[in-house]
C-alpha cells in the first residue's frame, strides 16, 4: 500500500462520517487515527452530543460489525464477553460458548463509568489482549477491533470512575464539546427535515485486510530523532519529579505522570496524523496536535489541581511551554 | 562570510543543510570576531597611546598587544564553541524558511539504513522540491548583530576617552619642561606690543637652554640677564595683565634656575666624588657671606663656631697658605662690591643652599673631609679661633682659608635677612638683636661637653654671681 492510498481512504472515511456528524472534525479525525493505530478511544461529553451516532457512522463507513453495550451497574462481565451456555446438540447436552457483544469490530461501550469495576476490567482486558478467556478457553476477538467508550462528566452519582490503570489502556481521550451555533443549525437541518443522510460503506469487502495494511503503513512513517527526543522530554516532563517537570508550575498539580504508553500513543498518533496529511514523516506540529488526546487521561492530577479546577489540558499546556523543540 | 549560493540543484537536500550549517558556523564566527575585535583594537590603540607617550617600552607595547590579541582569541573561541549551529538547527532553519514541515530535519537526522527506502526516497523527493525555494545567500544573509554595534560603540568611546585623557594625564604626570613653559609665556607675551622684545629674549633663552653645546655658565648668565630685564619691565609695566605675564615668566625662570642648579649639583657630585669639606646650607649670595668674612658681626662668631670645620679647629687651615691670602681678600672684596659671592667652579649653586662649601673645602683646604655639620667642633677653645679685638676689621681672619659653614635653618633665614639689610642699608642694620659676647678666653675645652653652652653676657657678670 502507498501513502497516497492511505490518505485517500482516510479522507473518504472522514467525509462519510461527516455526512452524518456535523462538526467534530478533529474528533472524527482522531478516532480514525486511533483506529488505524490499533488503539481505543474514550469519548467524554455530556449526553446528546452525538457520540453514539459518531461511532455508528464510523462503523457503517468502515463496513464492519458494530455492537453497542450500555453499561449499567448491574451489567456483568459475562454480559460483555459471553458465557458458556448448556445446549443440546444431536441429543447430547454440552456447553457451548455464546459470544458477547465484545465480539465485533467496532464496540461502543456507552457510559462505561456506570458499570462496576469488575465489568469494566473485563472489557479493558479484552481491549488490551484482543481476546477473552471464558472458563479457561481463550477466544480471539475480531480484527480490526476498536472500543469506543463514552462517559458522562456529570451525573457522577452511582458511577465508578475508571481506575488509572484502565484509563491508560485508552489510546486517546477525546472531549466532545457542545456544537457551535452554526453547527447546531446544520444539525437541526439534517435531523429534523424529511431527508436524512447516512454514511455509506467506504472500505471494500475485505476491509479488515485493508485496515491491517493501513496499520502497517502507519508504523513505517519516519520520525526524526530530534522529534522523538521531543516526545520523550514532553512525557518525562509530565512527571512531577521529572528532570524537566520538576518545576513548581507543574509539580504542584501532578500526582502521577504519563506512562510509556503515553509516549507510544503520541508517536503513533503523530504518525497517523502525518500520513492522513499525505506525509511520510512526522513533524513537530503532528506531535503537538496529538499530545493532548494522548496524554490528558494519563496525567493523574492531585487534590490541589481538583480544588483549583486545573485540568489535564492546562498541565499539558504548561509542560509544552517548558519543553522546547530541539 | 562567503556568499556562495548553494542551490538544491547542486546536490541532495542533505547537502543544502550541510552548506547552511557551514554558513551559520561562519556567521557565528564573524559575530564573535566582530564583538571582540573592536575592544581589541581599542585596547591596542590605548596601549599604543601609552607607548607613544613614552610610558611604555616597545617591548612592553608588543607584549601588551600580543596579550590583548590572545585574550580576544580566547574569548572568540569561548563564545564561538557553544554557539556553533548543529545540523538539526540548520535543518530547522531551512524548514522554517521553506515551510517544509520538518522535512529537512527528518532527512538530515534520520538513520536512513534503518528506514523503509521507499519512504526515504519519497521524503527526499519532496524535500528537494522545497529546497528549490531556498537560496542560502538570499535567505540566510549575514547581518551585523546588535552586539557588534554595542561593542563598536563602547570601544570607540573608550578609545576616544583615552585619546582625550592621555595628554591631560601626561601633563599631570610629566609637567612641561621649563623651556616649553618659557616658549608658552613668550608666545603670550609676543601678542603684547610692549612685551615683544622680552618675548624674543625668552624665545632666545629657551633656544639657548635647549642647546646642548651651550655651557652651563652661559645658560646661567642668559637666565640672569633675562631675569633682570623682566624685573625692570615689571617695575615699568602699568597693566596688570602684562604684569601677570611677566611674573609668570619670572616663575618659569626660577624653574630654569632650579633646573640649572640641580644639573650643576649632579655635575659637581660627579666631579668631586670623595672630596670632603665643610658643607653649608647657607645662602651664598650677597652680603651675608661677605659680612661673615669681614668678621664685622661679633655675635655671629659664637654661633658659627659651633659648626667650624676640623681644619679650623686644629688651626691648620685657619692659618692657611700665606700665598692664598691675597686671593681671599680679593674674593671678599668682590663679594662686597657685587653683593654676590660665588664659587667660580659652581656657577649654578648660588641659590642652592646645599653643599656649597664642599668644593671649596676640598680645593683650598684639602682636609676636613666628611665633616658632618652636626658634629660639635673639637680642638682648641672657640675663643682661640678668632682674632684679637680689632683685627678682624682690617684684614679679616688672619691666615684663614675661605670657609663656609652650615647653620641651622633659623640662622639661614636670619642670615638672609641680614644680607638683605646690608644690601639695602649698610652694615649697621642688623635684623638680629645684638648680644655682646666676650672674647675673653673661655675655660678650657672639655671634650664631650655640651657645645652650645651659652656664655653669660659680660654686663651681667658683676651682678649675677
Amino acid at each position: 500500500m502507498e501513502p497516497e492510498q492511505f490518505q485517500q481512504t482516510f479522507k473518504r472515511l472522514e467525509v462519510e462520517v461527516q455526512k452524518v456528524i456535523v462538526g467534530y472534525q478533529e474528533v472524527i479525525r482522531k478516532v480514525l487515527i486511533a483506529f488505524f493505530s490499533g488503539g481505543h478511544v474514550l469519548l467524554e461529553g455530556v449526553p446528546g452530543l452525538g457520540k453514539t451516532l459518531l461511532v455508528k457512522s464510523l462503523s457503517r463507513a468502515l463496513g464492519m460489525t458494530f455492537k453497542r453495550i450500555q453499561f449499567t451497574p448491574d451489567l456483568m462481565p459475562s454480559d460483555i464477553v459471553g458465557t458458556e451456555v448448556l445446549t443440546e446438540v444431536n441429543g447430547r447436552r454440552e456447553f457451548q460458548f455464546k459470544k458477547g457483544p465484545i465480539f465485533a469490530h467496532v464496540v461502543l461501550a456507552d457510559e462505561i463509568n456506570r458499570a462496576t469495576p469488575k465489568t469494566q476490567s473485563a472489557v479493558l482486558e479484552a481491549m488490551e489482549e484482543k481476546q477473552v478467556t471464558v472458563f479457561g478457553e481463550s477466544h480471539v476477538l475480531e480484527s480490526p477491533f476498536i472500543v469506543l467508550a463514552t462517559q458522562n462528566p456529570i451525573e457522577l452519582e452511582g458511577t465508578y470512575p475508571l481506575p488509572e490503570a484502565q484509563l491508560d489502556r485508552f489510546f486517546f481521550k477525546l472531549i466532545v464539546t457542545p456544537p457551535a451555533p452554526d453547527e447546531l443549525r446544520e444539525i437541526l437541518k439534517r435531523t429534523t427535515g424529511v431527508e436524512t443522510s447516512d454514511a455509506t460503506k467506504v472500505l471494500p469487502e475485505d476491509g479488515g485486510r485493508l485496515v491491517n495494511e493501513m496499520k502497517q503503513l502507519l508504523r513505517q512513517v519516519l520520525v526524526a530523532p530530534p522529534i522523538e527526543d521531543y516526545v520523550v522530554r514532553l512525557v518525562h516532563a509530565t512527571h512531577g519529579n521529572g528532570q524537566n517537570g520538576g518545576n513548581a508550575g507543574v509539580k504542584q498539580y501532578i500526582r502521577f505522570g504519563s506512562s510509556p504508553r503515553g509516549a507510544q500513543a503520541v508517536i503513533l498518533g503523530a504518525k497517523g496524523n502525518a500520513l492522513a496529511d499525505g506525509r511520510v514523516h512526522v513533524s513537530y506540529e503532528d506531535v503537538e496536535k496529538i499530545v493532548y488526546p494522548a496524554l490528558r487521561h494519563r496525567i493523574i492530577l492531585n487534590f490541589q489541581a481538583e480544588a483549583e479546577n486545573v485540568s489535564g489540558d492546562q498541565v499539558i499546556t504548561e509542560v509544552m511551554k517548558q519543553v522546547k523543540r530541539n | 562570510m562567503s556568499s556562495a549560493n548553494h542551490g538544491p540543484e547542486e546536490g541532495r537536500p542533505e547537502n543544502l543543510v550541510a552548506h547552511l550549517a557551514a554558513r551559520l558556523r561562519s556567521h557565528v564566527l564573524w559575530d564573535s570576531l566582530l564583538i571582540f575585535i573592536p575592544p581589541v583594537l581599542a585596547g591596542v590603540f590605548i596601549v599604543f597611546s601609552f607607548y607613544r607617550a613614552a610610558w611604555m617600552s616597545p617591548l612592553a607595547f608588543l607584549l601588551a598587544a600580543l596579550v590583548l590579541a590572545g585574550v580576544a582569541g580566547l574569548a572568540v573561541i569561548l563564545r564561538y564553541r557553544p554557539l556553533v549551529p548543529s545540523v538539526p538547527a540548520a535543518a530547522r532553519l531551512i524548514d522554517g524558511q521553506a515551510d517544509s514541515k520538518d522535512r529537512f530535519l527528518t532527512l538530515a537526522t534520520l538513520a536512513h539504513a534503518a528506514q523503509p527506502s521507499n519512504f526515504v526516497a519519497r521524503l527526499r523527493h519532496e524535500t528537494s522540491r522545497f529546497g528549490e525555494r531556498i537560496q542560502l545567500a538570499r535567505d540566510f544573509p549575514y547581518r551585523f548583530k546588535k552586539s557588534f554595534y554595542r561593542s563598536m560603540m563602547v570601544s570607540l568611546v573608550a578609545a576616544l576617552l583615552f585619546h582625550l585623557m592621555i595628554p591631560v594625564a601626561e601633563s599631570v604626570i610629566r609637567p612641561p619642561s621649563v623651556q616649553q613653559q618659557l616658549r608658552q609665556v613668550a608666545e603670550k607675551m609676543a601678542q603684547k606690543e610692549s612685551l615683544k622684545p622680552l618675548a624674543q629674549a625668552l624665545q632666545a633663552l629657551a633656544a639657548k637652554l635647549d642647546d646642548p653645546k651651550a655651557k652651563p655658565e652661559e645658560k646661567q648668565a642668559a637666565v640672569e640677564e633675562v631675569e633682570k630685564k623682566i624685573e625692570e619691565q615689571q617695575k615699568k609695566e602699568p597693566e596688570k595683565e602684562n604684569r601677570d605675564l611677566l611674573s609668570q615668566a619670572a616663575n618659569s625662570l626660577k624653574g630654569t634656575e632650579q633646573q640649572q642648579s640641580s644639573s650643576g649639583d649632579e655635575q659637581k657630585k660627579d666631579q668631586d666624588k670623595g672630596g670632603g669639606g665643610i658643607q653649608s646650607n647657607l645662602p651664598q649670595e650677597g652680603k651675608g657671606e661677605g659680612k661673615q668674612s669681614e668678621g664685622g658681626g661679633s655675635d655671629s662668631k659664637g654661633e658659627q663656631s659651633a659648626q667650624m670645620s676640623n681644619d679650623m679647629k686644629q688651626g691648620k687651615s685657619a692659618q692657611g697658605n700665606p700665598k692664598e691670602k691675597g686671593d681671599e681678600k680679593n674674593q671678599q672684596a668682590q663679594g662686597d662690591a657685587k653683593n654676590d659671592q660665588r664659587d667660580p667652579n659652581q656657577p649654578g649653586k648660588e641659590k642652592n643652599n646645599e653643599k656649597v662649601g664642599k668644593d671649596q673645602g676640598a680645593s683650598k683646604e684639602g682636609a676636613g673631609k666628611n665633616q658632618s655639620p652636626e658634629e660639635p667642633p673639637q680642638g682648641a677653645p672657640p675663643a682661640e679661633r678668632f682674632y684679637k679685638a680689632g683685627e678682624g676689621k682690617e684684614g679679616g681672619l688672619k691666615g684663614a682659608g675661605y670657609v663656609t659653614v652650615q647653620l641651622p635653618e633659623d640662622l639661614v633665614a636670619d642670615s638672609k635677612a641680614e644680607g638683605k639689610a646690608t644690601k639695602e642699608g649698610g652694615k649697621g642694620n642688623r635684623a638680629r638683636p645684638q648680644v655682646p659676647v666676650s672674647n675673653a678666653p673661655l675655660p678650657a675645652h672639655v671634650p664631650n661637653a655640651p657645645t652650645e653652652k651659652q656664655q653669660m653676657p659680660i654686663e651681667y657678670r658683676g651682678i649675677i654671681r
